[in-house]
């Protein structure tokens, strides 16, 4: 499950998924518990929590992941309403949004996008460190929950 | 036959006088992730007005919004599904629904798997299934989306369930259905009486099959949004007389539902299922069964 802790260990995290219970199908990781492994055939769509996917050698998280990550010590960024509204919408985040930071202020560290209620919108990766004095973008917005809407439209 | 005369005829016939209904939005709040009152008061702070659904336990009619209810931030959370009134009624109407075995056979998009993996919060196993591939990717993104997690999802035929090797406590047969005129407005045009009668024999061959995997003492809850008592009254009466199900009383919305079509007597006990005709739903039927005591 190295792709899987590699990215969280991006975040500066650590989150101990039983590896037992994390079944690879074709592409997608999924993290069942012991009722759905019983039960689960080796030709299931989708099952118990999704992870993410591996493609061309890169793993994509889901947002099942994130919020599981969200849940524990990592780097995290608060926003506020109108910055969380235009990250949903696929936008980069400006350092005047930024309500609050926990973890790694570093140049190039993955951090948690988290709304006023401490909900996980997505992630971004740092384009600067925090403390310099510059207020142009601060982090590049990599995958956000507007991609839900998306997928619609992509459907559709 | 067909056409709206043909079918506002039949309506007639059944006791209901036909009426232009405009369907009403409604939402159904997912209180798994996070409390009903915290999500109506963000709701509310965004200028959407909610009015309470008097006969479901977490749903509201949107009576206004300047937003897309599917587009914003409180939606993509999970913290609400859309959900038509009357389709939030069947997945309600089971007992004791936590660590069970539930089977919803006929699944996409995905509404009513994510409202039981909230009757049952996220405890014991839903098996989903939908025989359309595409819109298995639907109902995959409403569980990610809705943090749901006791749910396996199969690319399969309900007709086919017995494949699986798995016995159910609990059965949603929210079979393929010909729909009705509040949620579709070419239905009328679109539909004819031989549309309806295969629909009828699809919804058999699932209710067939289904009852194979059912434990003794397991509930199915059958439901249509079909207004054809092809799909309804007589279709039920088919599995009373060839199935060995009984009908169970249920205490929901709607009225009772006929037990004389057309003029061919059904089992009284038919009574006990819910017609739903357009008002404020769309038009639906539910009926809630279990094995006999014969066919066990």
């Amino acid at each position: 499950m190295k792709p899987i802790n590699d990215f969280i260990s991006r975040f500066n995290s650590s989150v101990s998924l039983d590896e037992r219970f994390i079944v690879k199908k074709d592409i997608r990781y999924f993290l069942l518990n012991e009722n759905l492994k019983r039960l689960a055939l080796r030709n299931f769509f989708y099952a118990g929590t999704y992870l993410g996917k591996i493609k061309n050698g890169k793993f994509f998280p889901s947002f099942s992941l994130l919020r599981i990550i969200s849940e524990r010590r990592a780097n995290k960024v608060i926003v506020d309403d109108k910055t969380a509204w235009l990250f949903i919408c696929g936008r980069d985040i400006f350092k005047q949004g930024i309500v609050k930071t926990v973890g790694s202020k570093r140049k190039g560290d993955y951090a948690l996008i988290l709304n006023e209620h401490g909900e996980c919108l997505g992630f971004g990766r740092m384009l600067s460190d925090f403390d310099e004095e510059k207020s142009d973008v601060a982090i590049k917005n990599i995958s956000d929950i507007g991609d839900f809407l998306r997928r619609e439209k992509q459907q559709a | 036959m067909s056409g709206k005369e043909f079918f506002v005829s039949r309506y007639e016939e059944l006791g209901w006088k036909y009426e232009d209904v405009e369907p009403r939005q409604a939402i159904r709040i997912n209180t798994m992730n996070a409390e009903e009152a915290s999500t109506i008061k963000r709701l509310h702070s965004l200028g959407i007005e909610l009015e309470k659904i008097s006969f479901l336990k977490n749903g509201y009619w949107i009576c206004r919004s300047k937003f897309s209810l599917g587009a914003i931030s409180e939606y993509l959370l999970g913290l609400y599904s859309i959900q038509e009134a009357a389709a939030q009624i069947p997945a309600s109407l089971f007992t004791k629904l936590k660590d069970k075995k539930v089977l919803d056979a006929c699944a996409a998009p995905g509404g009513k798997t994510v409202q039981l993996a909230e009757l049952m919060q996220n405890t014991g196993v839903i098996i989903a299934l939908d025989i359309k591939k595409h819109r298995l990717i639907a109902l995959s993104n409403q569980l990610e989306r809705c943090n749901v997690k006791n749910v396996i999802v199969y690319h399969l035929d309900a007709r086919q369930v017995s494949r699986l090797g798995i016995k159910f406590d609990r059965i949603l047969l929210d079979v393929p259905c010909s729909g009705n005129f509040v949620t579709d407005r070419e239905w009328f045009s679109r539909r004819t009486l031989e549309d309806v009668q295969k629909n009828a024999s699809l919804q058999r061959e699932i209710l067939a099959e289904t009852v194979k995997v059912l434990k003794n003492d397991g509930e199915i809850v059958y439901a249509t949004c079909s207004l054809e008592p092809e799909e309804d009254e007589l279709n039920i009466d088919w599995a009373i007389k060839n199935l060995q199900l009984n009908v169970k009383k249920i205490n929901c919305y709607g009225e009772k539902a006929l037990t004389n079509i057309f003029g061919k007597q059904l089992d009284n006990t038919i009574e006990n299922c819910r017609r739903i005709w357009p008002r404020e739903t769309q038009g639906f039927f539910v009926c809630k069964l279990k094995k006999s005591a014969n066919a066990l």
